[in-house]
């Protein structure tokens, strides 16, 4: 027999699968997953029918400076326009999982057209094999680029490319990996991705920019002998790869930051190692890890929810989805992304090549009066349909409401999100200024817009 | 291949934020004494929107109708037509309404406001002139043709949305013909269709597709003097040309040689043109990027907006005397 506790429970259980794995779902959004049951939600997050979205013509047709994006500023009202109306969460959420891991920074790479491309190939393989993955990103020509491989030749490798891919794509040197690899690892790998480059395009000043192809260059490739983690051969950049995928450092450095990402700001050893485990049964498939994250007790547990604070980008595609007021692209759309850059996270422009620094880092006192602001006024917007459905969903909690099952109602209608109970007291408070709350009265509505707009200005909303 | 009833002439642009040269030109028009028209329409956010005017020798003159929301400002324009006394008209899809300059790009009049009643607007788009002065603008959004006089008032309107004949799917360009006859871009239905000049449907051309005679979001629609009827075909990345009564004429992928301004720029920045030599994509440099409206003349000119390269390729028509 299903309770009514279970059923909210079940409800808790999907608002916050979909917080993670995507970013956040309205109320109505929450209650059809839950229908269809946790572990099918979880299956359909995991296998987005990778293809171009059936919208894409509107967005290139309203901006079309994106469509030959020139710099990173140009492209983003197209990634922007996906993270606030995607019907596959997971598929952006991977895709800005990898950004900040494989981060390639606009101030080197000038190039929006091919930021798109890394974006884009990050959801067709995001959710697959992380030796796919691997090998793509480094035949990837924008990448190339900004880790100057194309100044890597035979006679004289540039190891700045071997060194990233070892410490910060894959095997790190935290943890394990401070003895995982050495020096001469790094100057071995730099040798087997000779030859490995970007094709020169023209330059974007007079005619905009061109895409940019990977391009191998046998003559400049090292096809000498080399000794790579233990191993000998004439290794080239694809068998360093193979070589790095099977080794324990890598399936812990990527099941840490998996965890980190989609889990809690806090590690867990056991659960990365558990993690670990799956990453080496499954040969690294990044579909099966997740799964497993997912449909772990420690994912679903109490201990775990509200503890990871959002990014910016969680924040603000978070609360434009809940509003629902995207239909077709226009102006307010495009500028969506940066709103994300002024609370400190430039999309398509990582900082550095070790991506952003998560977790508290995110908020300042600067970002988090941008963070507040930005999120009380997208729930302000009453006419949206988003919100106009959660008024709706208040109201249907009762003609007259005690302030204490007024603020739970709020909280249900935002995506049945919870606080804590210091907070919840602070809000009961002032709801009780005013005595019940009448539902279908312009003051109920008004009231409950207050209420909005105060439990997303709580120390508790910057956590998902 | 060679082109059998064209000639590539010249392209005219380069990429540019202000001034000489274009970003994202999505409409191209000659007033009456063969000025050259163009309308940039970039993004928004950048705010380097603008119409500017120049020669057809690349002789760049004036530019105005600027980003703003200001009278004479612009914010997104998407089209413009000039009428007998070569005043321009220019529609605006963020503010719903249309501005008038006159040919020294001076602020002359606006009209237009959000909404889907009689004279109001839906993201306007594509806007031409029939020969008695009257106004035709596709309401984009509101799935509709509107005519009105030259200062906004609404004489009529037809349309609806949706894919039978006679209706719409998010269109975009306008052409009137020689009898003021009305073809529509049908953008999302991946066809043109021809009106009379009351309205009434008469027939579609295309259909979805990338063989000659199909489109893929057809943007722009132009019907010459002469009575042959240009196509954008804007995903397919060419200009199709047909006759009135729709058979297909020839297809144009694009023939760019560099522009008069493109080569002063890499004469006065030798690095740049060195890298240019090293990426080698003379062929892809030719090409059409999103052509998104096409333009002629009463001497065989065939002018197309090419969007995503900044510039205007310039074709002659075979039959065309070459000025000496």
């Amino acid at each position: 027999m299903t309770t009514v506790a279970t059923k909210q429970e079940d409800v808790a259980a999907v608002a916050h699968l979909l917080r993670r794995a995507g970013f956040g779902a309205t109320r109505d959004q929450i209650d059809q997953y839950a229908a269809r049951g946790y572990e099918a939600t979880v299956e359909e997050l995991l296998n987005p029918r990778y293809g171009e979205p059936e919208d894409q013509d509107l967005m290139d047709r309203y901006f079309i400076a994106s469509v030959e994006a020139r710099s990173p500023g140009h492209a983003d009202p197209q990634w922007a326009w996906r993270l606030a109306t995607s019907e596959k969460p997971l598929e952006e959420k991977i895709a800005l999982f990898w950004h900040g891991l494989f981060a390639v920074g606009g101030v080197k790479l000038d190039h929006g057209l091919e930021m798109l491309t890394e974006i884009d190939l990050f959801r067709r393989a995001g959710l697959g094999s992380f030796r796919t993955i691997l090998f793509e990103i480094s035949r990837n020509p924008g990448m190339m680029y900004w880790l100057d491989n194309q100044n890597s030749h035979k006679d004289a490798p540039n190891e700045n490319y071997g060194r990233e891919l070892l410490e910060l794509f894959s095997m790190g040197i935290d943890d394990l990996g401070g003895g995982a690899y050495k020096e001469d690892d790094v100057k071995a790998a730099a040798r087997a991705f000779t030859g490995w480059a970007s094709k020169p395009t023209p330059p974007p000043f007079f005619l905009g920019p061109f895409p940019m192809e990977f391009r191998f260059d046998p003559s400049d490739h090292d096809g000498a002998e080399k000794s790579f983690l233990g191993k000998t051969g004439n290794f080239n950049g694809e068998d360093i790869i193979d070589i790095i995928v099977s080794e324990r450092a890598t399936a812990r450095f990527i099941a840490k930051r998996l965890y980190l990402f989609f889990v809690s700001d806090e590690p867990d050893e056991g659960e990365i190692e558990r993690l670990a485990d799956c990453f080496q049964e499954t040969g690294g498939d990044i579909r099966s890890i997740l799964r497993s994250l997912f449909n772990s007790d420690h994912f679903k547990s109490a201990a775990v929810r509200f503890r990871k604070v959002k990014s910016p980008a969680e924040l603000v595609f978070g609360a434009a989805r809940l509003t629902d007021r995207f239909e077709i692209p226009d102006m307010d759309s495009s500028t969506l992304a940066n709103y994300a850059l002024f609370m400190g996270q430039h999309l398509l422009n990582p900082p550095s090549v070790e991506g952003w620094h998560e977790g508290e880092e995110w908020v300042d006192s600067g970002s988090l009066l941008e963070r507040i602001n930005f999120a009380a006024s997208e729930v302000g917007r009453r006419t949206s349909p988003g919100v106009t459905r959660m008024l709706r969903r208040v109201e249907s909690a009762g003609s007259d409401l005690q302030p204490g099952e007024f603020v739970e109602a709020c909280l249900d209608a935002l995506g049945a999100i919870d606080l804590s109970q210091r907070s919840k007291a602070v809000l009961i408070e002032h709801a009780a200024q005013d005595g019940p709350v009448l539902s279908g009265t312009p003051d109920g509505a008004e009231r409950t817009i207050e209420m909005f707009q105060l439990i997303v200005s709580t120390p508790d909303y910057q956590y998902c | 291949m060679g082109l059998e009833n064209f000639s590539y002439s010249h392209t005219i642009g380069i990429a540019s934020f202000q001034g000489r040269g274009f970003m994202n030109p999505v409409d191209v028009r000659l007033d009456s004494t063969g000025l050259l028209f163009v309308l940039s329409r970039s993004n928004a956010g950048n705010k380097d929107v603008r119409i500017s005017a120049q020669t057809l020798d690349s002789e760049y003159l004036y530019e105005f109708g600027r980003w703003g929301t200001e009278p004479g400002q612009t914010t997104q324009p998407t089209a413009i037509a000039i009428d007998k006394d070569d005043r321009i008209y220019a529609t605006d899809e963020f503010m719903h309404n249309v501005t008038v300059f006159n040919r020294e790009g001076q602020f002359v009049d606006r009209w237009g406001e959000f909404g889907t009643g009689p004279g109001q607007f839906d993201r306007p788009s594509g806007i031409a002139i029939d020969s008695e002065g009257n106004i035709h603008v596709v309401d984009h959004l509101n799935a509709r043709v509107q005519k009105l006089t030259p200062d906004g008032g609404f004489i009529s309107s037809f349309g609806a949305s949706g894919t039978a004949p006679g209706q719409f799917n998010f269109p975009w360009g306008i052409s009137i013909d020689r009898a003021d006859g009305i073809w529509i871009a049908d953008w999302r239905n991946d066809r043109i269709q021809r009106f009379t000049k009351t309205g009434e449907f008469v027939s579609t051309l295309g259909s979805s597709g990338r063989a000659n005679g199909q489109f893929d979001r057809p943007s722009g629609v132009h019907v010459s003097a002469d009575g042959e009827v240009f196509v954008a075909d804007w995903r397919n990345d060419r200009v199709q040309a047909f006759s009135e009564d729709g058979a297909h004429i020839e297809t144009l992928t694009g023939d760019a040689t560099l522009s008069k301004w493109c080569q002063e720029f890499l004469d006065v920045n030798p690095e740049q043109a060195s890298w240019r030599e090293n990426a080698g994509l003379f062929e892809q440099e030719k090409r059409f990027w999103r052509p998104s409206a096409v333009e002629t003349s009463a001497d065989g000119l065939v002018l197309i907006a090419d969007s995503c390269r900044h510039r205007i390729q310039i074709y002659r028509h075979a039959h065309a005397a070459v000025p000496v």
